[in-house]
């Protein structure tokens, strides 16, 4: 909580230079550019020119990997695909209101809002999901780990599929994606997030396969009254574990601006994985397995917790590295 | 097999359209030949040997296969020989109405008689086709001719992607490097189709194009160039790429990754270590698609590599290869201004329409198979003039 209002500040920092542009017509902030007059009320500034001091400026605020940042904010506004957008930007050109947007995200970028939430998108895998202010953002690692659990499922029968903790969809819209063969359930304890998946999930059309409920996990009342007695093939989960001693020391972008129940793991980053194993200690199949993206220090301690606390439950199967050889994603079998 | 009988039936049917224009290298392939006359035979000859001894030798039993045509195409032609009433025995028929009738009845028997050599003759064809390749990578680069000719190389690569698409293969593309004002400079597909070679091996060499750019603003008319390769994938040729062997480097290396943090850079770099070949891409904003394209990528490299090496021995030794991995060649010019596109190779080869060519749908299909029916020509005209029989090779 404590950290919630400490943090609140920078956030309407950031907003209020979000939108600080928009309304104020035009102003000149393009004035210090070099500007083409081409006809009389249309002014074609060369996107080279309108990059003019910005990597300068987003390394001085802390940004790291500028161009690339930049490369995203620019295709944004010139509403392109990413990938159609030439690295040395010849031939592209911003229009006044153009170069207005550019300004104003550069400017929110540099008060350290992540980019995929001014662009308003993000591509995992092989889809394109919208983001929304406060909702985790997927990450690379998440990438790999989807990878590893769709091989392991591509040949199989029909899946009935769980995951905890939905946030945007990324995990489970892009499994649809990519096994026609899987019906997919989350559950998610925010709102927006619960909002975003479904939004996300009928932008994809994938919605005939998925559905999503706003419910907490919590002790004794793991799952959503309507799905009490159900069971499945297969759970997945990316729950928080970032452990609370770690958040003096995350970026901005992530302490600010996500929101602090998608990442808190508690002192050791284990609370909201344990409810898990409990959860699938009732909802899983015999037979059935629960896979977990984690931090790097848990699964040898989730192995123990398996020999120790679940014996005859649930079963360790093995752990995974994720692309950059740290050993984060571990597979359980309920006996 | 079905796909087999069905493009015997086009190539059939082709034999027909083009039976008048008979070049000046197949005009040795004539029936009458006396050398080719031996060869049939010494082909009905091992296939009669084949028969009585293939039992368990899947080899044999695959040429055995592959004779069974000509041999067929040959017997049906001297059962229709021995229907013809002799001029011994039409002199010797005394009544005339019924000599008339057995003269027209040879008439009819002769008639048939030539229609089954054009069967023979394309069963002989294909029986040279020995080229057998599960697949192909296809190669479009752009050549002399700075922006323009990068704009034709992607006109070139939209005609083919058509084509196959035309053909029904299965393709997949490795690698993709485009400009900036929407020109191609080199794309790398694989197609996955074991007719492929064979309709696309004539397609290999050097295009020009002469136009005006559409950047030119004094009106001038350039020449520009994009050049094909062809180079076909053995059936038995596998790139196995181990894990271990690669090093794939990301920016965001250190720390403790996952929800701690939110660096975007999706760049990947991979090196294959035992070759030191280095790819990379971050021309998406998912690494995870980075690093597929990249892995592509690699695989096309390493696939060209070893191709082209292994390729080269081959070509010495394989004189029906020739030309197909000819880069240098001209091969074919698209002229604007005329409206006209040349093949170079073949007499009459000139077609007007190029947009409607450049659809890469029917008028590119029929140019490909005429080629591919000229290629055969010679090179039964080559196989039969090497030829030895096996009493000279006695001797
Ligand atoms: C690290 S995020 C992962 C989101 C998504 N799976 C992904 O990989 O992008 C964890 C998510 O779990 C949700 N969550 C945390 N505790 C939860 C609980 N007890 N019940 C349901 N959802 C929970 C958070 O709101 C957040 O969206």
């Amino acid at each position: 909580m404590m950290l919630k209002l400490l943090t609140k500040p920078m956030r309407c920092l950031a907003a209020a230079k979000l939108t600080r542009y928009a309304s104020s017509g035009s102003s000149q902030p393009s004035a210090e550019h070099a500007v083409t007059e081409t006809t009389k009320d249309e002014t074609v500034v060369p996107v080279t020119k309108a990059l003019d001091g910005w990597a300068g400026k987003l390394k001085e605020a802390g940004v790291e990997d500028t161009d690339f940042n930049l490369k995203c904010i620019v295709s944004h506004v010139l509403q392109r695909k990413f990938n159609t957008v030439p690295d040395n930007y010849a031939n592209v050109s911003f229009n006044s209101s153009q170069l207005r947007d550019f300004e104003r995200f550069c400017e929110a970028r540099c008060a350290r809002m992540p980019l995929q939430h001014i662009i308003g998108e993000w591509d995992f895998m092989d889809i394109t999901l919208k983001t929304a202010p406060t909702v985790f953002i997927p990450r690379p690692e998440t990438e790999e780990f989807v990878r590893r659990v769709i091989e392991e499922y591509r040949e199989s029968e029909h899946i009935d599929m769980l995951e905890v903790g939905c946030g945007s969809g990324a995990m489970s819209l892009s499994m649809l994606h990519a096994l026609p063969h899987v019906d997919a359930t989350g559950i998610e304890r925010s709102k927006a997030a619960t909002a975003l998946a479904w939004e996300n999930a009928k932008l994809l059309g994938l919605h005939q396969r998925f559905k999503v409920y706003n419910h907490t996990m919590e002790e004794n009342k793991y799952m959503p009254e309507e799905l009490k007695d159900k069971q499945y093939d297969l759970i997945i989960s990316n729950p928080p574990y970032v452990k609370t001693m770690e958040f003096q020391y995350l970026h901005p972008e992530v302490v600010v601006y996500e929101n602090i129940n998608a990442l808190d793991g508690g002192p050791d980053g284990l609370r909201v994985a344990r409810l898990v194993f409990d959860l699938a200690c009732v909802h899983l199949r015999p037979g059935g397995k629960l896979w977990l993206e984690l931090g790097n220090e848990h699964p040898p301690l989730v192995k123990t917790i398996m020999n120790l606390k679940y014996e005859g439950r649930l079963r360790f199967v093995d752990s995974y590295k994720d692309q950059y050889k740290r050993e984060r994603f571990v597979q359980i079998e309920k006996v | 097999m079905f796909t087999h009988k069905l493009f015997n039936l086009r190539c059939r049917s082709l034999m027909r359209k083009y039976a008048s224009q008979t070049s000046a290298a197949a005009s040795s392939v004539r029936l009458e030949n006396e050398k080719l006359q031996k060869y049939l035979e010494n082909l009905r000859g091992e296939y009669y040997a084949l028969r009585v001894n293939t039992a368990g030798n899947s080899h044999a039993y695959a040429r055995m296969a592959r004779l069974e045509g000509v041999v067929n195409a040959l017997e049906r032609q001297r059962a229709l020989e021995r229907n013809l009433t002799s001029k011994h025995d039409l002199d010797k028929e005394t009544d005339e109405d019924m000599r008339k009738l057995m003269e027209e009845e040879n008439e009819v028997y002769t008639d048939l008689i030539r229609k089954q050599e054009e069967v023979i003759l394309q069963e002989l064809l294909l029986l040279a086709d020995d080229e057998n390749y599960p697949a192909v990578i296809f190669e479009v680069n752009a050549g002399a001719g700075g922006q323009e000719a990068m704009l034709f190389a992607k006109e070139l690569y939209e005609m083919y992607t058509n084509y196959f698409e035309h053909m029904g293969w299965d393709f997949e593309e490795y690698a993709y490097e485009t400009t900036d004002i929407g020109g191609l400079r080199h794309a790398n597909i694989m197609v996955n189709d074991s007719q492929a070679y064979m309709w696309l091996c004539n397609e290999a060499g050097v295009h020009r194009v002469q136009r005006v750019p559409a950047t030119e603003k004094s009106g001038r008319m350039h020449t520009s160039t994009a050049s094909i390769t062809v180079i076909p994938r053995p059936a038995d040729f596998q790139i196995n790429i181990a894990e271990k062997d690669l090093k794939i480097e990301t920016k965001r290396a250190s720390g403790a990754g996952g929800q701690h943090v939110n660096t975007t850079d999706s760049a990947v770099r991979i090196v294959h270590l035992p070759t030191g070949l280095a790819v990379e891409s971050q021309s998406e904003r998912s690494q995870l698609k980075n690093r597929e394209l990249a892995l592509k990528r690699l695989q096309a490299k390493l696939l060209q590599q070893q191709l082209q090496s292994a390729e080269s021995s081959k070509q010495a030794t394989r004189k029906a290869q020739q030309g197909s991995l000819n880069r240098n060649e001209k091969i074919r010019t698209y002229n604007y201004v005329q409206d006209r596109v040349t093949d170079h190779r073949i007499q009459g080869g000139t077609l007007h329409n190029i947009s409607g060519f450049l659809e890469g749908g029917d008028q590119l299909s029929r140019l490909i198979e005429r080629l591919q029916l000229e290629q055969r020509k010679v090179k039964l005209a080559s196989l039969i003039e090497m030829w030895q029989p096996p009493s000279d090779v006695n001797n």
